[in-house]
């Protein structure tokens, strides 16, 4: 078992909060199947699955709170557990997920790699786009010919390709 | 016999089952080097990319890359100190050493003999085993499976992770996943908030594939920037007197791998930390002490972690109970391409069960071949900046995700699970017991009620069945042991008799 850290970190306990808000209104949710009509109910399991997530949220809860803060001069919470390419990573996945039922596999993912590897990689554009191209050709070579998986061909572009 | 033994043989006669074997055993030592990658994360986005193969096929795969990758995590923990995967931890502390000491090729070949080595326990422990603990599987009831699904969940949240609280909070929510949909017994929607797309269920791949991968390669962004360390490489085949001295010591590590392989939801990280221990409290005039290149410390976790593989096969062919995560994300492949894995596995698919165990040898014998070939190549390969690794593990798991159903939700889903992991794992939660909630909790769910039915609604008569029967008795017993031992209970029960002594 990993050590369990000795300062709190940042955001945690806002995490544990929101983790037993969200037990509760599973648990409330499973309570609404079927309630506590019979011991055999489909509600019955859920409500034992939330029911724990409950109790082990509290007590997760309790035990952040018990917890010192981090010091002052430590990373707070976006520096530490989200920084700004989390977000910026994140918001272009959320984008290539959006597109790529929109436009198709080939177009979404050219755009998201060259976006990601030149946001993390900080390279030569051109050294970039090249590794997009070669890196997509292979992936789409191996995929569609080896694996044979469907890609998705995207609603908008159906004519083009 | 003959018919086993021909079963057995399709893995080897096949030459295109044989060259999957091979490309999985190598794809997986790269998978399991590069840190980043995880034999987890390979298996789950395969298996979405796999399923409508041949069941064989896909299989013959799968087991090259879960074998492949839990030995390739060996190799950067020796070369960079960073183990590749969990289950390499020990490897480092002992093999870096070595390998500043300029012995990284020997211990590279020693790993590599003694890997192999374990694997071959494992799988003769996986032959032997499970057709006796499947002949006996049939005789356990509903409740015990119940008993099992409760165990297994609970060992993966307390022996990984920070607390038991949030081990046994990770478990319950993959449980409460699983229940999302209609109802396999009533057809009553859980959860589903009038939705068509909730009615089905979540795609369990989904969210393997977004805890997994997704999560995984969020936490690596950390990481970013981690110089890589270059090192020099000799001689690789290891002296025979070595591997004869070690033999011993391998062959008792491969026993703990293997029995806590196959132990429900305890895998080969446990197994070599384990291992490793034992070899250092064994060791009686260490040559060098450890921690500073031993060489039992680097033989011991090893063996261990590569015999737990075939451990961990045993409780998920014989029991539908995987073994550990990787095995969690096996047990979805089978369900996948519509096998039942249990007792009855064995009876009525036999060719399944010694094609596994057929390609497993094979995929162990290729390990011994490019575990001592193409080292050199390798060292290149590996220091793939982490800029260039997370977008590509993005792109594979969304494609994998969506190649499954065809479904863009489902890339939703995977996309927001790989959120929520990453936040998980940041605030010390394990994900694994999550996703063997998801695989174990409808199980679990219909054994329960099946119980209940049996003991007529009565609580009395269901509390009794736990201990009325032999095998009932043992879990529960397991399972009583474990909670007392792992949570604050036992302290607290004890605080509160000596009080009233008092």
């Amino acid at each position: 078992m990993t050590p369990d850290p000795v300062h709190r970190r940042p955001g945690e306990l806002l995490f544990a909060l929101l983790l037993l808000v969200f037990s509760v209104a599973a648990f409330w949710q499973s309570y609404g199947i079927s309630g506590f009509s019979g011991k055999t109910t489909p509600g019955v399991f859920p409500m034992l699955a939330s029911g724990v997530m409950v109790i082990s949220g509290l007590v997760i809860l309790v035990s952040a709170t018990r917890k010192p803060p981090r010091p002052d001069d430590a990373p707070g919470f976006f520096a530490d557990v989200l920084p700004l390419n989390y977000i910026v990573l994140i918001g272009l996945v959320f984008g290539y997920v959006v597109l790529m039922p929109l436009v198709g596999f080939v177009v979404s993912s050219a755009l998201f790699l060259f976006c990601a590897f030149q946001f993390l990689w900080r390279k030569n554009p051109l050294v970039v786009l090249m590794l997009t191209a070669l890196t997509l050709a292979v992936i789409y070579l191996v995929f569609r010919e080896v694996f044979q998986v469907v890609l998705p061909q995207g609603t908008l572009l159906r004519e083009y390709f | 016999m003959l018919e086993t033994l021909g079963f057995f043989a399709i893995a080897w006669t096949d030459p295109w089952l044989i060259f999957l074997t091979a490309s999985g055993t190598f794809a997986g030592i790269y998978v399991g080097a590069i840190p980043g990658l995880s034999v987890t994360m390979a298996t789950s986005i395969l298996i979405s990319f796999t399923f409508k193969w041949d069941v064989n096929e896909a299989l013959a795969l799968i087991s090259g890359v879960f074998f492949g990758g839990v030995y390739g995590g060996s190799r950067t923990a020796i070369l960079l100190n960073i183990p590749g995967a969990p289950s390499a931890i020990a490897t480092a502390i002992e093999g870096y050493p070595l390998a500043k000491r300029g012995e990284a090729g020997e211990a590279i070949g020693l790993t590599t003999v003694m890997s192999v080595f374990g694997g071959f326990v494992g799988i003769l422990a996986l032959a032997l085993f499970a057709p006796i603990i499947s002949s006996f599987a049939l005789m356990f009831q509903s409740r015990d499976y119940m008993l099992l699904g409760v165990i297994g969940i609970f060992l993966v949240g307390t022996l990984s992770g920070e607390s038991f609280a949030k081990g046994a909070f990770a478990g319950a929510l993959g449980v409460l996943i699983g229940m999302v949909g209609l109802d396999p017994m009533t057809a009553e929607g859980r959860f589903t908030f009038g939705s068509i797309n909730l009615m089905g269920g979540i795609p369990y791949v989904a969210a393997m594939i977004g805890f997994f991968g997704v999560a995984e390669a969020l936490v690596q962004l950390h990481t970013l920037h981690t110089p890589a360390i270059k090192q020099k490489i000799d001689r690789i085949i290891p002296k025979f007197s070595d591997v004869k001295k070690y033999f011993w010591l391998a062959l008792r590590a491969s026993g703990i791998g293997t029995i806590i392989g196959a132990l429900p939801g305890t895998g080969g990280d446990i197994a070599a930390l384990l291992a490793y221990d034992d070899a250092k409290r064994s060791t009686k005039n260490p040559e060098r002490p450890f921690g500073t290149g031993n060489r039992e410390g680097l033989v011991a976790p090893e063996a261990a972690n590569n015999a737990a593989v075939g451990g961990a096969h045993i409780p998920m062919l014989t029991l539908g109970i995987p073994g550990d995560a990787v095995t969690a994300v096996i047990i979805g492949a089978l369900f996948i391409h519509g096998l039942k894995p249990g007792p009855l596995l064995l009876v009525e698919t036999p060719h399944l069960f010694w094609f596994i165990v057929g390609s497993l040898t094979l995929a162990n014998v290729f390990l011994l071949i490019f575990g001592l070939t193409g080292i050199r190549m390798f060292t290149k390969i590996v220091e793939c900046p982490k800029a260039v690794l997370i977008p590509l593990i993005i792109v594979l798991s969304s494609v994998g995700t969506y190649a499954i159903q065809n479904n863009p939700v489902d890339v939703y889903w995977m996309l927001l699970f790989g959120v929520i992991g990453y936040f998980m794992k940041t605030y010390g939660f394990q994900v694994g017991p999550v996703i063997l909630g998801v695989i174990l909790g409808p199980m679990m769910d219909s054994n329960y009620r099946r119980t209940m039915i049996r003991a007529r609604q009565d609580i009395g008569d269901f509390l009794w069945s736990f201990v009325s029967n032999p095998i009932s008795l043992i879990l529960t017993t397991g399972l009583l042991l474990m909670l007392l031992s792992q949570t604050p209970l036992w302290p607290f029960l004890r605080r509160l008799l000596s009080n009233k002594k008092d």
